[in-house]
């Protein structure tokens, strides 16, 4: 037998077990065989399970009564239903759930790597040693943890395909490939040659990791189309016997609005990212999906398309497989019954004020760090534990624990590094990356579909929150401060005479003794302005102010230069001012600078009716929030759709689109028309508003200010 | 996400909404006062919602109350130090 060390890349199933794939010290790329059974449990009435017995005694399955652990239910008599084959456990409950609609079953549709690794004690990216007879492996024995703050690199061979334009918009002519720091380009003026260069580039590197722009959307399927045509035979996937993957597009509501994913493309043995096609890949990149997918167990390629919701299910589920909790095929918790009273107690959010209208200078910005992880951890707030005093830890904690830890750790080593450090970017990806992991848990803790989800334990988290800010205000107040504003998880606070960041520590610290919350000073401001409603100038709005910090380093949100709807022109222009307004160290000196903001527009302006700002600046871009067809007064994105369709173009809702305001019959010209648009034809009046708009939420604070000075 | 009830910020848009009629009826002139009362009950959302109350709007008249009173302070500490200034 012989034994090999090295890093696990990936899992999946087989009809007969499961295949593993390794990266080896030597950089060999090892592809073992292991035998692997599955249970799932069914539950429910006596004679049905007997029914249930006697169904399945004509399959290849191993049957035994058992007794499983239900997280609410406690302890159930179980029937076990053992398979060798995890390829096709699906088809098998299914069967069997058609059959027997009314039992309870269990365990039945976790991925495999879980499985692979509760069962083994490993994890995915994490170093492990085999001993393998053949190209069977018999046992795998883990030599890492995924809570490792400096997991040893994985040496990946990475190879970068990007085509030469979107291909939504033009058929490319050239794909730039990008191997080891070289480049060089394809031409895909003919298919045959194209593909004997890149199936002969494929064979000498080897890539572990294919990582396109507009791979899932058209490079593959061009790909398998071009193949077919020319008979040349071109397997991507280093798993010889299979096929690539592909899932279907398709458009979903969630968070208040329709998003659009295209169609995927997976890989067997090496992956393939789409950059173009992959949520959140942008905000924490290859290393930060490497994170998710070291701590939750979902492959690569699968967790930077998933939403982090999908990977904190994940570790759900393999923490309740470690401690014997069988995981339920649905939800079965619903919401206990309320008065109204009690109704009107438990159903609110985090608490929001609303700010002190105006500009104010050398105010505190503290924020709880990670607060409702901190909380559900610190307090035991669990779907099963929500409302029992002294109930073991709950399956949501013990899942939370060490990812918050790790993440306060990463903070912790980030904060003492120099800003130039080049292990800065890959640290700092890989906090984003579970971020979004802590971020998510509570939302799905009240979230209709999750598994574990429970409305009173999320509503218990909200409520905890909103005492801890609540006694946050009042050491504040009892210390003399001021509290301009508190939002969910952050408090501004300012008091004549602190404007160091060291005056403010007294308070922390006595905020952190007294919530049990960790707290961290976000920064002092020179000036920080809260906004009002465009509505009524006496009406304050929470989520939107802008201020400098005594660095000079801008903050801002809500406002112009955060939405993605606003064009880039507007943005750069608005933040040019907030820049010039940085200059000021008081709100005395803010307004000595509005002269220069509004020479700065002027210029602006100027550059925009003379044409020497870029078309590109000038794009505006804009969800379809329903099929083109339901618009009854089409919205601007709308009409450019129209415009597109006429040439062929389809789309969905929830995809953007690209356009500019022009002066034409519709208003609109798609950016991605092929005859560009004549600069002449320009709605200019149209983009003057939208940056006098901007301006003016920039430079409000005077008028506000004055306002707010007239009326007291 | 999944809340039952109305907010608060809701429940005063609704409460305004359904007190058009009146606030028509009332002089320009008045108006302009009359979005100041409701401008002063949304600086209070986070309290009305603290309050738990059956009936929101009895807290919310208390939030409008509550900013007259402190107009009314500000206003007072005002005639107080012109009375100082002009008798000195």
């Amino acid at each position: 037998m012989a034994e090999t060390t090295g890093w696990l890349l990936d899992v999946y199933a087989e009809e007969d077990g499961i295949t593993l794939w390794l990266l080896t010290d030597a950089g060999q790329h090892l592809c073992l065989r292991m035998d692997f059974d599955i249970t799932f449990y069914v539950a429910g009435d006596f004679r049905l399970l007997r029914q249930a017995w006697i169904y399945l005694k004509e399959r290849d399955v191993r049957l035994e009564r058992t007794v499983r652990r239900d997280l609410f239910l406690g302890e159930r008599d179980v029937m076990a239903v053992t398979t060798p084959d995890p390829a096709n456990i699906q088809k098998l409950f299914g069967d069997l759930q058609r059959q027997f609609p009314s039992l309870d079953y269990y365990d039945v549709d976790i991925p495999i790597t879980l499985r692979f690794i509760a069962q083994t004690n490993t994890h995915l990216l994490g170093r492990c040693c085999v001993l393998q007879e053949g190209e069977w492996g018999q046992t795998i024995e883990s030599l890492s943890s995924p809570w490792e703050i400096n997991p040893t690199p994985i040496p990946l061979s990475i190879l970068t395909l990007v085509p030469d334009c979107n291909p939504a918009i033009r058929t490319p002519k050239q794909l730039h490939v990008n191997y080891n720091q070289k480049e060089y380009s394809l031409s895909l003026q003919s298919p045959r040659p194209f593909l004997i260069s890149l199936k002969a580039d494929l064979q000498r590197i080897d890539p572990d990791l294919i990582l396109t722009d507009y791979g899932d959307t058209w490079l593959f399927p061009q790909l398998i189309q071009w193949s077919k045509e020319t008979g040349i035979e071109l397997n991507l996937n280093r798993d010889r016997e299979r096929h690539v993957l592909t899932r279907k597009a398709n458009s979903y509501f969630a968070y208040g609005q329709v998003t659009y994913r295209g169609a995927q493309a997976h890989l067997f043995g090496r992956w393939h990212i789409d950059r173009k096609n992959a949520m959140s890949f942008g905000e924490y990149g290859l290393e930060g999906a490497m994170e998710q997918a070291r701590v939750t167990g979902i492959g690569v390629q699968e967790m930077a398309r998933k939403s982090p919701g999908a990977g904190i299910t994940a570790m759900q589920m393999l923490t309740a497989l470690r401690n014997n909790i069988m995981v339920p095929v649905q939800k079965q918790q619903v919401e206990g019954r309320k008065t109204l009273t009690e109704l009107i107690r438990a159903d609110h959010g985090g608490l929001i004020y609303q700010p002190i209208i105006g500009l104010h200078g050398n105010v505190a910005q503290i924020d709880f760090s990670s607060m409702y992880p901190a909380i559900m951890v610190k307090h035991n707030i669990s779907p099963e534990t929500v409302g029992k005093e002294d109930a073991p830890e709950g399956l949501i904690p013990k899942t939370l624990r060490p990812l918050l830890e790790k993440r306060l750790m990463l903070k912790n080593i980030l904060s003492d590094l120099d800003p130039r450090d080049c292990r800065v970017n890959v640290l700092k990806a890989r906090a984003t990356a579970l971020k979004w992991l802590l971020v998510v848990c509570f939302g799905y803790l009240g979230y209709k579909n999750a598994r574990f989800g429970k409305i009173e334990s999320h509503e218990a988290v909200t409520a905890m929150s909103r005492e801890l800010m609540l006694q946050a205000k009042e050491v504040a107040e009892d210390m003399g401060f001021t509290v301009l504003h508190m939002y969910v998880d952050c408090l501004f606070v300012q008091q004549e005479g602190f404007c160091k960041p060291s005056d403010f520590t007294q308070l922390m610290n006595a905020i952190e003794e007294k919530t049990g919350i960790p707290i961290v000073l976000e920064g002092v401001f020179k000036w920080v302005v809260f906004l009002a409603s465009r509505r009524d100038a006496r009406v304050p709005v929470p989520n939107q102010y802008f201020g400098a910090f005594q660095d000079g380093t801008l903050k801002y949100r809500g406002i112009e230069l955060r939405r993605r709807d606003t064009p880039l022109w507007v943005r750069k222009i608005q933040l040019k001012a907030l820049e010039v307004l940085a200059r000021a160290n008081t709100p005395r000196e803010f307004v000595d600078l509005v002269p220069d903001v509004k020479m700065l527009v002027e210029g602006a302006k100027r550059d925009l009716r003379n044409g020497r700002v870029p078309l590109e600046e000038l794009v505006v871009r804009q969800r379809l929030s329903r099929t083109i067809e339901a618009y009854k007064t089409p919205s601007p994105a709308a009409r450019a759709a129209m415009q597109l369709q006429a040439h062929g173009r389809q789309f969905a809702p929830g995809q953007s689109l690209e356009f500019l305001f022009a002066r034409n019959a519709t208003g609109v010209h798609a950016w991605e028309l092929e005859e560009a648009l004549d600069s002449g034809k320009l709605d200019a009046k149209r983009y003057y508003k939208l940056l006098d708009r901007a301006i003016q939420t920039v430079l409000t604070p005077n008028k506000a200010w004055c306002d707010l000075k007239r009326l007291f | 996400m999944g809340r039952t009830l109305i907010t608060i910020t809701q429940l005063l848009n609704e409460t305004e909404a359904n007190l058009s009629a009146f606030r028509r009826t009332l002089r320009r002139s008045d108006q302009y006062i009359f979005d100041g009362l409701f401008a002063a009950a949304r600086r209070h959302i986070a309290a009305i919602g603290q309050a738990e109350s059956l009936l929101p709007f009895e807290s919310a008249l208390l939030a409008m109350l509550l900013e007259q009173s402190k107009e009314i302070a500000v206003l007072e500490q005002k005639v107080e130090e012109l009375i100082k200034k002009n008798s000195s």
